[in-house]
């Protein structure tokens, strides 16, 4: 089974550790597939604003870089380590209120998405690409209501369909609605720091490529999930 | 006035320390700068590597790897687990998979025939070691090509029992891992390299430990050691009483601390202390007043704050930066100087936690607990609430007291 976190922030966004350094975290703990997925905040609002001013987004202007950091990183983590790094993205919508909010995950992206288009474009864009959609803790939180991100679930008849899993578990949070909904789930660190590497993890049965791993997600079949404690 | 003057006193003490270590520490390292620690043996003997795991300790791919680059011609390496969901477990297998011509063995087993679980690791490995020499070596130290070489040229001596290493404390990224590596880059070398040096006490470092089957089966083997917290200095002690000598390598090897919190450097030296507490007894008491920055504020809050006190304080804590510094830089830690600054509140978390030994004889080691008693010997934690935590700190300070005595 290879071990795998598909939600992981850097200093491109709000992440503590650079990229280079989270990549060795990870290959030191002796994960097999991780993804890169720093946020792109929607810059429409002011809180979206405030994260474009500080450069806590990905925008489309360091997008290449980002991407081209990511491959050098990864081609030095599959030599070193044996891991797969797929690059992906956290498409941030940020409003005030936690019901209009919303995060999802785009892997093995190839060109940028802004946060800031509706929706429905984004899941195209994201299936244009053959890039992988995952909701991103999408249900309450424990003691991080302000956190959370309610959007995509409470319009899940109409969204589900254009998303790939959910996240079932997001660091130390369980989400069971998501598995009483049968809906296909993985689980991730959401990391930002050194202590989030311990958290809940996905297990996969398959081979160790990007598009193997992106059929077993969206399949949902030979997953796992771990709680990833030292 | 008088209590001023009394602490002054025993801070000059702890400064003559200070200027002792830098002695002792400069003995140590002068091979390093002058090549010698580059002389290798004239025979190759073969050695089996032993690694008890558990765990992810910082850069672990990276500390095992260092050992599979060794430049020495015949070695195997034994890494010992006690079950497949330990982390670690994964990452030996990658290690292994990333060099299939090493001679590697991974040993899964579950053994609990002790209480300290480091020598319940180490026991079924040594009984897969293939080799007469056998050496024992922590996940959480990296090493350079040289380091097998270099420790096994003083098993050539057949007076020599045992080899052990100065460690360096490397790649701090957070407080507790620059603390952790400041500690032991200054007090904890300082002390083994004085202690070597000027009072010949057998000072055994159990991140590394070169030995030979027959002197380790002489003091009764791991099973004899298999309830002691401190087992590396039960088995320096032991093989001192045989009459084989105890030497420490100057071949430093590096202590990798990467992201420790500040409490897991604070439990660490707690349980060290309550370590050395219990096999050192009255002897402890030498580390407080050792401790000049922890003794030199002490009149700023035993007494009316004056310049005086201020000036002793400042003074005292300048000096060690300047120490920390020097023994760093003689260690070639590779460390941001800026970082010597903390130098002086880490002195200060350590004065406090000098005291924790005296008052608890508890220890909580890689999630296990326990009590220590004489000389470190381990008995299970009994699990009977607060209530009886009063008493048993009261007969905790009446033992050592006793011992103390004889």
């Amino acid at each position: 089974m290879l071990l795998c976190d598909f939600h992981i922030h850097t200093t491109y966004s709000d992440g503590s550790v650079e990229l280079r350094r989270t990549i060795d975290l990870f290959g030191q703990a002796g994960f097999d597939v991780i993804a890169i997925t720093d946020h792109a905040v929607n810059g429409d609002n002011p809180v979206g604003k405030l994260a474009h001013r500080f450069k806590y987004s990905i925008t489309a202007a360091n997008f290449g870089q980002y991407m081209a950091h990511i491959r050098e990183e990864a081609e030095r983590a599959l030599d070193k380590y044996g891991m797969l790094v797929i690059p992906g993205i956290e498409i941030t919508k940020n409003h005030l209120t936690t019901d209009n909010s919303a995060h999802m995950l785009i892997i093995d992206i190839k060109d940028f998405i802004p946060a800031c288009i509706s929706y429905e474009e984004i899941f195209l864009e994201a299936k244009k690409q053959n890039a992988l959609t995952i909701a991103c803790h999408p249900h309450y939180m424990s003691a991080k209501s302000d956190r959370d991100t309610l959007f995509l679930w409470n319009n899940r008849d109409k969204y589900a369909r254009y998303i790939d899993a959910w996240e079932i578990a997001n660091r130390d949070d369980v989400f069971n609605v998501i598995s009483l909904k049968k809906y296909p789930y993985i689980a991730n660190s959401d990391f930002h720091k050194p202590r989030h590497l311990y958290s809940w993890k996905t297990l996969l049965n398959c081979t160790k490529d990007t598009d193997a791993v992106k059929q077993c997600i969206k399949h949902n079949k030979g997953v796992a999930l771990t709680l990833f404690r030292n | 006035m008088i209590i001023f003057w009394i602490l002054a006193g025993i801070t000059l003490f702890g400064i003559i320390g200070y200027l002792l270590q830098i002695a002792a520490v400069r003995s140590y390292t002068a091979p390093l700068h002058s090549g010698e620690s580059m002389r290798f043996p004239r025979s190759f003997s073969p050695v089996s590597i032993l690694k008890p795991l558990k765990g992810l300790d910082d850069g672990l791919f990276d500390n095992l790897e260092s050992f599979c680059n060794l430049d020495y011609p015949a070695y195997e390496l034994i890494f010992a687990l006690q079950n497949r969901n330990d982390p670690a477990y994964k990452v030996v297998g990658k290690i292994k998979d990333k060099y299939p011509l090493k001679d590697i063995t991974i040993v899964v087993e579950h053994c609990n025939e002790g209480l300290n679980p480091k020598v319940n690791n180490l026991i079924p490995a040594y009984a897969r070691a293939k080799y007469d020499l056998i050496l024992i070596s922590d996940s959480n130290v990296r090493v350079e090509a040289d380091y097998l070489g270099e420790i096994s040229r003083h098993m050539e001596d057949p007076s020599v029992g045992l080899v052990s290493n100065l460690i360096r404390g490397m790649s701090g990224r957070s407080l507790g891992a620059v603390m952790e590596n400041l500690h032991l880059n200054s007090f904890i070398v300082g002390s083994v390299c004085f202690l070597d040096k000027y009072l010949k006490m057998p000072c055994v470092i159990g991140k590394s430990m070169l030995m030979r089957k027959t002197e380790l089966e002489a003091i009764g083997g791991f099973r004899s050691v298999k309830d002691f917290l401190a087992e590396d200095y039960i088995i320096g002690e032991r093989i001192h009483r045989l009459g084989k000598r105890v030497v420490l390598s100057s071949h430093l090897i590096n202590n990798i601390n990467e992201y420790w919190g500040i409490k897991r450097f604070v439990n660490r030296h707690t349980r060290w202390g309550k370590l050395r507490w219990q096999i050192g007894g009255a002897k402890y008491i030498s580390e407080l007043a050792g401790n000049a920055v922890f003794i030199s504020f002490m009149p700023l809050v035993l007494m009316p704050i004056s310049w005086l006190s201020l000036l002793l304080a400042a003074t005292v804590s300048a000096l060690k930066i300047a120490h920390d510094y020097y023994i760093g830089k003689k260690l070639c830690a590779d460390m941001n100087p800026l970082l010597y600054l903390l130098s002086p509140i880490k002195d200060l978390i350590i004065g406090v936690a000098w005291f924790v030994p005296i008052l608890s004889s508890t220890v909580a080691w890689r999630g296990n607990r326990y009590i220590i008693g004489k000389d470190s010997l381990l008995s299970p934690y009994p699990e009977k609430g607060r209530a009886v935590r009063g008493p048993r700190i009261v007969t905790a300070i009446r033992t050592r007291l006793a011992w103390s005595k004889t």
